[in-house]
């Protein structure tokens, strides 16, 4: 199995609001969905900026064997796209257009250009909204809007970045739908080989994380505390550490009180 | 588009035909058609109307509509950019800065014989350039990424600081403070046809390296992040576009003061007729706002004649309340 992202030895210290990473390391395979955990502030973010090229960082990064700092703007484009948590849109582009700007490198002229936005509007259900302006939708619709123009970005490599935030359950769940069947396919790179599409996550709900997820990182204060396959990760005590916090207990504890309204009702 | 870009041409022809003198469009048509072909016009218009067009009202009118276009592009460029539709081109400061600089030539007296009337417009640019340049050096060693509230914060810091500096200036301006704030308030009297060429080759120059930019202006209304991961080189574009708009709004308050509610007003209107892509809000902000203006420019001649009204008055008296009507329309759709 190939590596999709390899991340070695990755520090990143720059700017004082800016979380700080050290010597993180840990590598995804292809088509291995995999979930980066760990407390507010520990780093997660800051993560994916360096991944998008955002942020400077010392250590190394592969993308696909490629290093990141080889590679030009449009080409980590190429491998790398992100969803963005549900962000306010400020000016009514329509739907399609909205997709269309995740082309921006590829551009949006030729027939497989409008096979590919076409494609990704289907897939999360958009066909019959292309004409609508954006600012008008719903915020799960308007998530679906952001993953469709990230799957148009022709990516193989995306980056979650809390997706599901500010969404009801039902919409997170047809969210990760969509992102599944995505999964399921394969990205043709600029070289021309071809690889299998690999999620990448920052998830909030450990419950989704494990849901959606092969891998799990889990992340403490700017370092990887452990990263394998999510039931080798997963412990009470692992979660424990990374968040100074009981999680499986609070999550215990919740589900009970909700079990024990639904059971009166 | 065509039919609005039609109307916008006709606004402009209107703007030039009303005031002390009436020209009909079909003389100004006449005198334009002989003009520019070389001929002599003939007699049955009477020479005054001949003068008073091709050397005051046209361009005039002219540097009106390529102030306004200027003003609207710039407006259009930093609400995308800054994802701000509050933004304006005078966000970063350039007007502050520029009327600073105007003011201290107005109040010192000072003069420089090589520079001669120019000396105005070109302090004021200059004191217009460095306040940005202040202001995004200063946001850039905050935060190496630019990002947008940075901006705007540094922004409207240093207007303020800069502005506090103009109110101390003019507290010193004694009898010179009635040319001061003539001149913040913006004027079109008087331009000439050098007017119109430095105020067409900024306006043009900047919609051709603007429209270039379209798209990744376009991915960069989403943010910052994103624009990154979908291959946009932001803080190259950033220093660009940032550039470019001050360019445009720094030629325009050095030549006519400081004019509002154009740069505000304009680029609005246009998404809500023709949606938000770039590449058409940005000509068509051109044209509406150059358009805009030029009546704005006719109704301040016109309205209280033989008395003129700052144009920075007008467009803000017609602009301010169109734009709560537009924002309460579209709080009404929500």
């Amino acid at each position: 199995m190939r590596e999709a992202i390899r991340i070695e030895h990755l520090s990143s210290d720059y700017g004082k609001d800016m979380k700080i990473l050290k010597d993180v390391s840990f590598t995804v395979g292809e088509g291995n969905s995999t979930a980066i955990l760990g407390a507010n502030g520990c780093g997660k973010t800051t993560l994916f900026r360096c991944l998008t090229g955002l942020l400077p960082f010392t250590g190394k990064v592969e993308i696909f064997g490629k290093d990141i700092r080889q590679l030009k703007r449009d080409e980590i484009a190429r491998r790398i796209a992100l969803l963005p948590q549900t962000s306010g849109v400020y000016f009514s582009y329509t739907v399609k257009e909205c997709v269309e700007l995740g082309r921006f490198v590829r551009g949006v002229r030729t027939s497989h250009d409008r096979e590919v936005i076409d494609r990704a509007m289907e897939l999360c259900g958009l066909s019959d909204l292309a004409q609508h302006p954006v600012d008008a939708l719903s915020g799960g619709q308007l998530q679906r809007v952001f993953l469709a123009r990230t799957i148009a970005q022709e990516a193989p490599v995306i980056l979650l970045d809390e997706p599901t935030n500010h969404l009801d359950l039902r919409y997170q769940n047809e969210l990760m739908e969509y992102l599944k069947e995505w999964e399921k396919g394969q990205t043709c790179l600029p070289d021309g080989s071809t690889c299998r599409n690999t999620l990448i996550g920052i998830y909030h709900d450990i419950g989704l994380a494990a849901q959606v997820s092969r891998d799990v990182v889990l992340m403490k204060d700017g370092r990887v505390l452990s990263a394998g396959k999510k039931e080798q990760v997963l412990s009470r005590e692992r979660l424990t550490d990374a968040f100074d916090f009981d999680v499986t207990k609070a999550l215990r504890e919740r589900q009970e009180v909700l079990e024990s309204c639904l059971s009166h009702s | 588009m065509t039919v609005t870009a039609c109307i916008c041409v006709l606004l402009l022809f209107v703007s030039i035909s009303v005031g002390s003198v009436r020209i009909s469009l079909s003389d100004m048509g006449t005198i334009l058609w002989y003009t520019l072909r070389g001929l002599p016009v003939p007699s049955s218009i009477p020479e005054q109307n001949v003068t008073i067009f091709l050397s005051v009202r046209l361009p005039r009118a002219l540097a009106a509509f390529f102030a306004g276009g200027a003003l609207s592009l710039s407006g259009a460029v930093m609400q995308s950019l800054l994802q701000n539709p509050l933004a304006s081109g005078y966000t970063l400061g350039v007007s502050s800065g520029a009327s600073l600089g105007a003011a201290f030539v107005i109040v010192t007296d000072w003069s420089v014989p090589a520079l001669g009337q120019f000396l105005l417009p070109a302090s004021g640019f200059a004191a217009g350039l460095v306040t940005v340049l202040v202001v995004v050096a200063v946001a850039a060693r905050i935060d190496r990424t630019l990002r947008s509230q940075t901006v705007v914060l540094i922004g409207m810091v240093v207007s303020l600081f800069v502005n506090a500096m103009l109110t101390l200036v003019s507290s010193f301006a004694g009898d010179r403070a009635k040319q001061l704030l003539a001149w913040t308030m913006g004027s079109f009297n008087g331009k000439r046809w050098y007017h119109v060429g430095v105020l067409m080759a900024a306006a043009l120059f900047g919609l051709v390296v603007l429209l270039l930019s379209a798209k990744s202006l376009d991915v960069m209304s989403f943010g910052d992040d994103e624009a990154y991961a979908i291959g946009v080189n932001v803080r190259r574009q950033k220093i660009l576009l940032l550039l470019v708009a001050t360019l445009l709004t720094g030629v325009c308050v050095s030549f006519t003061g400081t004019i509002g509610f154009v740069d505000l007003v304009a680029p609005h209107v246009v998404r809500k007729l023709f949606g938000a892509s770039n590449r058409r809000v940005l000509p068509m902000s051109f044209l509406i706002g150059g358009s805009f203006l030029a009546l704005s420019d006719m109704v301040s001649r016109t309205i209280l004649s033989p008395q003129e009204i700052p144009v920075g008055a007008v467009t803000a008296l017609i602009g301010a309340p169109f734009f709560v009507v537009i924002y309460l329309k579209d709080r009404r759709k929500e």
